[in-house]
């Protein structure tokens, strides 16, 4: 009894270390982003301080920042609508249909994510110049569906195949359609995992910087962690905005991630069978 | 005229023959049993008539029209499914209505029918749960209301009741024999358990290894099954079977040797159905409800081995020389003394006989 208590208290010691970690620093982005210029530069770190908003209201006032968060909202909601959109349907066949390539088609997917970005930043940027799309929206839309894909893909096929084939089976008896099937069965059983694949995708629309940086460079298309660096240019740092343009990257993704997580319930196919 | 006709159905995974070319007739409202042993390709016969397994060869039709290529939706069968294959996500309102709203049927009709089925089954107070938050049996009543609710012209069972306990199994097989008067549909059930088979069936079908064995009433199976295989699965307790030899055959008489039978010889008193010669191996069965102990005629000598207590019965194991375990369901309780000598009768019944290639003679 004594022995399990000690052991639950560690477990939430070890825990709350792990926690901190990871928390800390969110804790100092937020934290510097209330404070002015001379608490920021404070050695020794000030911990107790007078909260202000001027660096939000700096950056707001900036319209650079704000264009830069509404571009990458733009491209993170696209790619991540595309990604579900087209992975799902792949998922559902790689999940259930026996068709010729389908082990080339499975090892192509995985094998898109086996090579570093940096790698095809140079001929992306050739190929997009040629086709005329540098400086457009739409190429980072498609560079990061190329990326999403395969994780939306990845993560739905092995979510849609522990969903009992009986019941698409039964679906089929009951005169449903091949659309209705994906739709009313898989699409709502596989729900927790098109959230996480959701939420990768948009993770990674959001904070994609290299390719952001390579094939957009007029001031108004740009994403917001290409305008975040851009404060790191000339002769003073200017923490306190970036830090503030920092939370305001930062805070879409977790609102998207908690409205999404409600999805990411275990269970979901529990009373099925048997 | 059949309302379900197989003729020569065949189904091969890849170039693995399943199903071996089974031909087989129902009558509209007839009771089918499928059973056999696990493997034998109960279900893969069942989904081919539900049209859920492609048909390699051969043809199904179901009340007059050939269904081979038709869509399972287009067959007009309802089939529960042994996992059940309820939609977790849906209430058991949406899973009872599924079908009907794929058919586009409108919304009262709808309700009219999920209640009328609701109330045969007696779930209308579950019809707005999750089948998470249903017990066992209850998810078997929605599964079967998911299957009457469209009015289909053929029921398909498989295995429905193997996930539940002994007494709700009990229960449900006295549900769906009722069932199946109220509605008078023609139902092909699939079963391992020869009990299910025996209380429900119109007509048992007995396959083993992707063929028919024998098909006939319960009845006819149990009295005369035509091989050996059949006579060992429709019956319990199992039938004993002795490894004996022809002694003597006369016109209306054939005699047994074997170190069992009481003076080393059994003469059954009928005419072989086949001619059989002296010395051929013969295999011969006898029932062990059959048996009786203390009969003022033994026809076996046998050495007591142990005794189960079942209550009102007394399931008695005994042995003799070449015969390893002979089983007698003895009525009331009896104390048997293991190493006894065990006189044992022929009360009723008879004496089943089986030729070397296990074909009844
Ligand atoms: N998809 C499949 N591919 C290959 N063999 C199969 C497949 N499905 C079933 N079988 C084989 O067909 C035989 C019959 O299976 P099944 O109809 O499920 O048997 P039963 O229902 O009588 O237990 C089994 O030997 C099984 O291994
Ligand atoms: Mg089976």
């Amino acid at each position: 009894m004594a022995a399990t208590r000690i052991g639950s208290l560690l477990h939430a010691l070890g825990l709350l270390i792990v926690l901190a970690f990871a928390l800390f620093p969110f804790y100092w982005m937020v934290t510097s982003s209330l404070k002015d210029q001379t608490e920021l530069l404070a050695s020794p770190p000030v911990w107790f301080f007078h909260p202000t908003l001027s660096n939000y209201m700096d950056i707001f006032a900036d319209t650079k920042v704000t264009t830069a968060v509404l571009n990458s909202l733009i491209v993170a909601v696209s790619t991540t609508l595309l990604s579900v959109i087209l992975g799902t349907p792949a998922a559902y066949a790689l999940a259930r249909f026996e068709f010729r390539g389908k082990a080339d088609l499975w090892f192509w997917f995985i094998s898109n994510r086996m090579i570093s970005p940096i790698v095809l930043a140079l001929p992306v940027y050739l190929l997009s110049r040629q086709v005329g799309l540098l400086n457009t929206r739409l190429v980072l839309v498609l560079i990061y569906l190329t990326f999403n894909l395969p994780i939306v893909v990845w993560i739905c096929t092995d979510q849609f195949r522990s969903i009992p084939p009986d019941l698409e089976q039964s679906a089929r008896l009951e005169g449903a359609s091949q659309f209705d099937i994906f739709w009313r069965i898989y699409l709502p059983l596989g729900l927790p995992g098109v959230a996480v694949s959701a939420i990768f995708a948009f993770i990674f629309s959001w904070n994609e910087l290299l390719y952001a940086l390579v094939l957009i460079t007029s001031q108004g298309l740009k994403t917001a962690p290409v305008v975040a660096t851009n404060f790191m240019s000339g002769y003073e740092l200017p923490w306190g905005k970036i830090m503030a343009t920092g939370t305001v990257i930062v805070l879409p993704v977790t609102v998207f991630a908690m409205l999404v997580s409600r999805h990411m319930i275990r269970g979901l196919t529990m009373g099925a069978t048997k | 005229m059949s309302f379900l006709k197989l003729d020569k159905v065949v189904k091969r995974y890849g170039s693995i023959p399943v199903i071996h070319g089974v031909s087989l007739e129902a009558k509209k409202g007839e009771f089918v049993v499928f059973v056999g042993p696990s493997g034998c390709g109960k279900s893969t016969l069942l989904r081919m008539i539900a049209g859920l397994e492609e048909i390699s060869a051969g043809d199904v039709s179901i009340d007059g029209r050939v269904v081979t290529s038709v869509a399972p939706a287009d067959r007009e069968v309802s089939m529960v499914f042994q996992s059940y294959a309820l939609y977790p996500h849906m209430s058991v309102f949406d899973n009872i209505a599924f079908g009907l709203k794929m058919a586009k049927m409108p919304a009262d009709q709808i309700i009219g029918r999920v209640d009328e089925a609701a109330s045969i089954l007696q779930i209308g107070p579950l019809l707005s749960r999750k089948p998470r938050q249903l017990s066992g049996g209850q998810r078997q009543r929605v599964a079967i209301g998911r299957a009457i609710v469209r009015h289909p012209k053929l029921f398909l069972f498989d295995e429905p009741l193997s996930n539940l306990d002994a007494e709700l199994r009990a229960q449900m097989r006295v549900e769906i024999a009722r069932l199946h008067r109220n509605l008078g549909v023609t139902m092909v059930y699939v079963t391992h358990d020869q009990v299910e088979a025996m209380t429900l069936a119109d007509r048992i079908v007995v396959l083993r290894a992707g063929q028919i064995e024998q098909v006939g009433s319960p009845s006819t199976l149990y009295d005369e099954p035509a091989n050996r295989f059949v006579a060992g699965f429709i019956g319990s307790p199992k039938m004993n079977f002795i490894e004996a030899r022809i002694g003597a055959v006369a016109d209306n008489a054939i005699t047994l040797s074997h170190p069992a039978f009481v003076g080393g010889t059994l003469t059954v008193e009928r005419a072989p159905l086949r001619p059989v010669s002296p010395g051929a191996p013969v295999t011969v069965g006898l029932r062990p409800d059959n048996l009786t102990i203390g009969s003022p005629n033994p026809i076996l000598n046998l050495t007591a081995d142990f005794s189960e207590n079942l209550g009102g019965h007394t399931q008695i194991y005994a042995t003799a020389t070449d015969a390893p375990q002979i089983a007698i369901l003895a009525n009331g309780r009896r104390a048997i003394v293991r190493g006894a000598t065990l006189p044992v009768g022929l009360a009723s019944g008879r004496v089943y006989l089986f030729d070397a290639d296990g074909i009844a003679m």
